[in-house]
């Protein structure tokens, strides 16, 4: 009975997910053609005047090739510039971008340690170029990231913030190859909520707006150590669109161990939630479209669906464990090859959703692999993602429910 | 201007989610189905084996001893039966209707191979060791579990040990039948190992005390293997 009550609320969670793994798929059949556009672009009828603003603390590893990517950028020099804000940085990390000093387009900014949104608007207050970006400084983009983004906004004039997609840079532990499939299937979620104006983040690395998004509604703000959530939030309240541009390539930097990692998701899954708490009166409403209807109630709601899920079955995975030890204890280990059967092939109700989850799963890191590479390769990092992530996430998903529930804050690094 | 929600969109996703969703049952209840039908046949075949055994063992009287080799004659079979029949049944569930018509059937061949095994042991001379299970899936026994899988392992390392497992509780005459000839008590799990009942767990140690030949067909099987290794060599 109590078994029967626990399944049935399994099932209606997994008919949530199947829906929405199929309403995206819908999408992604909508959007096929879209999708086969390749970066190719390499001169443009116009280009917008552009400043991209890197606030950095503690960045003296990475900052230098983050600032030569910008360097290396296909846009005429003139109408780009780079501003560099060092937000009290205690390493050496002003002293390492003196060398840019010389670089007609780099500005060096100093300001006292205020948090990576007071860098960013301070950067934006002393710029008025027609769009402006950001960088972080563990991140590095492609050659032709600008100018695609740049091609959006002048197809597009309702387009009023680009993100790209985003790469694992040079992924070496398997947390980060685990993280490179992960941002596959980031990549491909992006590009379908995009037709949908459905992002709810413009992130970090290489999120270019209109000036007169600042404009409009102001600048970014403290918000739970997620602020670029809560301005794209912001964005989507005053219906500004947010378009992903699925040929500009951005490569970032990821947590290499999982203390690393934890902090990090810790960081977002709180600020998601807590964000979607602030901007909850579009929580289903019709007029703020599929994101009052999917997106945020997935942001929120998701986070316990998902910690339903895997605690059925980490509960009768550890049920099996169990038993297995019980056998092993009461009659000795038997060693024997097993025998294949197709008898014993597990095709009970439970399992088929499994592989039918599998398989869309599959489906979505296939094509995100596609928008982020160019092509399918299979790699370890699937196997990693299909194997760990589900073992992880819930260690910052819980942590993140406690937080909310203490209203305890989480920290940047 | 925001995208607007498509209600066609919403619609037809659900129509395709529900699609799978219960798609996803049927197929599961088609295979389940299939399941139930390879038990079913692997039951006739075997209730046929056994008819076809008692017959030639009938014609053939005391000779046959010397043509058949009853010593292991469909123990593989019926030890394969009941792997396959414990799975549908942890499948499916305890109460399923198909379930119990089969777990009946399986008795009734139990019992049928228990009866051409004692005809033989008096006709041939051979002394079979057979281990009768009485266990129950009802939530009052706790060790019967334990003892499922002491009885398994038994079975196989000893190929030549005759095990037949009862539900206490199935709703036949035949298992009452047996409970009431050797008396079994509802302390579970029990055991009768030449008509004698052993009440409460035992382990392998307990049991190869029981039956002291276990040592000798172990000692067997490793002067087998011993001599496998040395003629390879």
């Amino acid at each position: 009975m109590v078994e029967a009550f626990f399944s049935g609320i399994l099932y209606v969670f997994l008919f949530i997910t199947l829906y929405l793994e199929v309403f995206f798929l819908i999408t992604f059949f909508e959007e096929r053609l879209a999708l086969q556009e390749k970066p190719h672009r390499t001169k443009l009828p116009h280009y917008p005047s552009v400043t991209i603003i890197v606030p950095c603390w503690n960045e003296e590893k990475t900052v230098t090739g983050t600032i030569h990517s910008l360097l290396d950028l296909n846009y005429p020099k003139e109408k780009l510039k780079i501003f560099i804000v060092d937000d009290g940085s205690t390493d050496s990390t002003w002293e390492v971008i003196q060398k840019f000093a010389h670089e007609p387009q780099v500005a060096l900014i100093h300001k006292e340690n205020g948090g990576k949104h007071t860098a960013v608007n301070l950067g934006i207050e002393k710029t008025n170029t027609d769009l402006i970006g950001c960088l972080d400084a563990d991140s590095f983009v492609e050659k032709n990231a600008l100018i695609e983004i740049a091609h959006a906004f002048n197809e597009d004039p309702s387009m009023m913030a680009a993100t790209p997609v985003l790469i694992v840079h040079n992924p070496k532990t398997i947390l980060q190859k685990m993280q490179k499939t992960e941002y596959h299937t980031g990549a491909f979620l992006k590009r379908m909520l995009s037709p949908l104006d459905a992002i709810n983040v413009t992130p970090g690395p290489f999120s270019i707006f209109r000036k007169e998004v600042f404009e409009k509604i102001g600048l970014y703000k403290k918000a739970h150590n997620t602020e670029d959530m809560e301005f794209a939030l912001r964005m989507q309240a005053h219906h500004l669109r947010i378009r992903n541009v699925h040929t500009a390539h951005v490569h970032t930097s990821t947590p290499g161990t999982l203390y690393k990692l934890y902090r990090q998701r810790l960081r977002w899954a709180y600020g998601t939630m807590k964000n979607t708490l602030d901007y909850r009166f579009m929580l289903f409403r019709r007029e703020y479209g599929i994101l009052g209807t999917i997106t945020l109630p997935l942001s929120f709601f998701g986070v316990f669906i998902f910690l339903y899920n895997f605690g059925f079955i980490a509960f009768h995975a550890i049920q099996s464990i169990i038993e297995k030890i019980i056998e092993i204890s009461t009659a000795g280990f038997i060693f024997a090859l097993p025998r294949f059967d197709i008898f014993f092939f597990n095709t009970d109700f439970m399992a088929i959703l499994a592989y039918i989850f599998i398989g869309l799963a599959l489906v979505i890191i296939w094509n995100g692999t596609k928008l982020a590479e160019g092509r399918f390769r299979p790699s370890l990092s699937i196997f990693y993602f299909l194997v760990f992530y589900g073992m992880v996430a819930p260690l910052w998903f819980c942590r993140a429910i406690i937080n909310i529930i203490l209203s305890k804050g989480t920290k940047w690094r | 201007m925001r995208a607007k929600i498509d209600t066609k969109k919403y619609m037809l996703a659900f129509v395709v989610t529900a699609l799978v969703f219960f798609g996803a049952l049927l197929i599961s209840n088609r295979f389940s189905q299939k399941r139930i039908e390879e038990i079913k046949s692997i039951e006739n075949n075997i209730a046929l084996d056994i008819l076809a055994s008692e017959t030639q063992f009938a014609l053939l009287k005391e000779s046959s001893c010397r043509t058949v080799d009853h010593r292991t004659a469909f123990s593989e079979e019926l030890n394969n039966l009941a792997q396959k029949l414990s799975y549908t049944e942890e499948n499916l569930g305890d109460k399923n209707k198909e379930v119990i018509d089969l777990k009946k059937y399986y008795s009734l061949l139990q019992v049928k191979d228990y009866l051409l095994v004692g005809k033989i042991n008096e006709k041939c001379g051979i002394k079979p060791i057979t281990i009768m299970y009485f266990y129950s899936n009802a939530g009052d026994c706790d060790d019967c579990k334990r003892e499922g899988y002491v009885l398994t392992k038994l079975r196989e390392e000893f190929p030549e040990i005759r095990i037949y497992s009862f539900d206490y509780n199935l709703d036949l005459s035949v298992v009452k039948t047996m409970k009431s000839i050797y008396g079994i008590k509802n302390t579970l799990p029990a055991l009768v190992i030449w008509d004698e009942a052993y009440y409460g767990f035992k382990s392998p140690e307990d049991i190869e005390k029981i039956i002291p030949q276990l040592k000798k067909f172990r000692a067997a099987q490793e002067k087998e293997k011993n001599a496998t290794n040395t003629s390879t060599q």
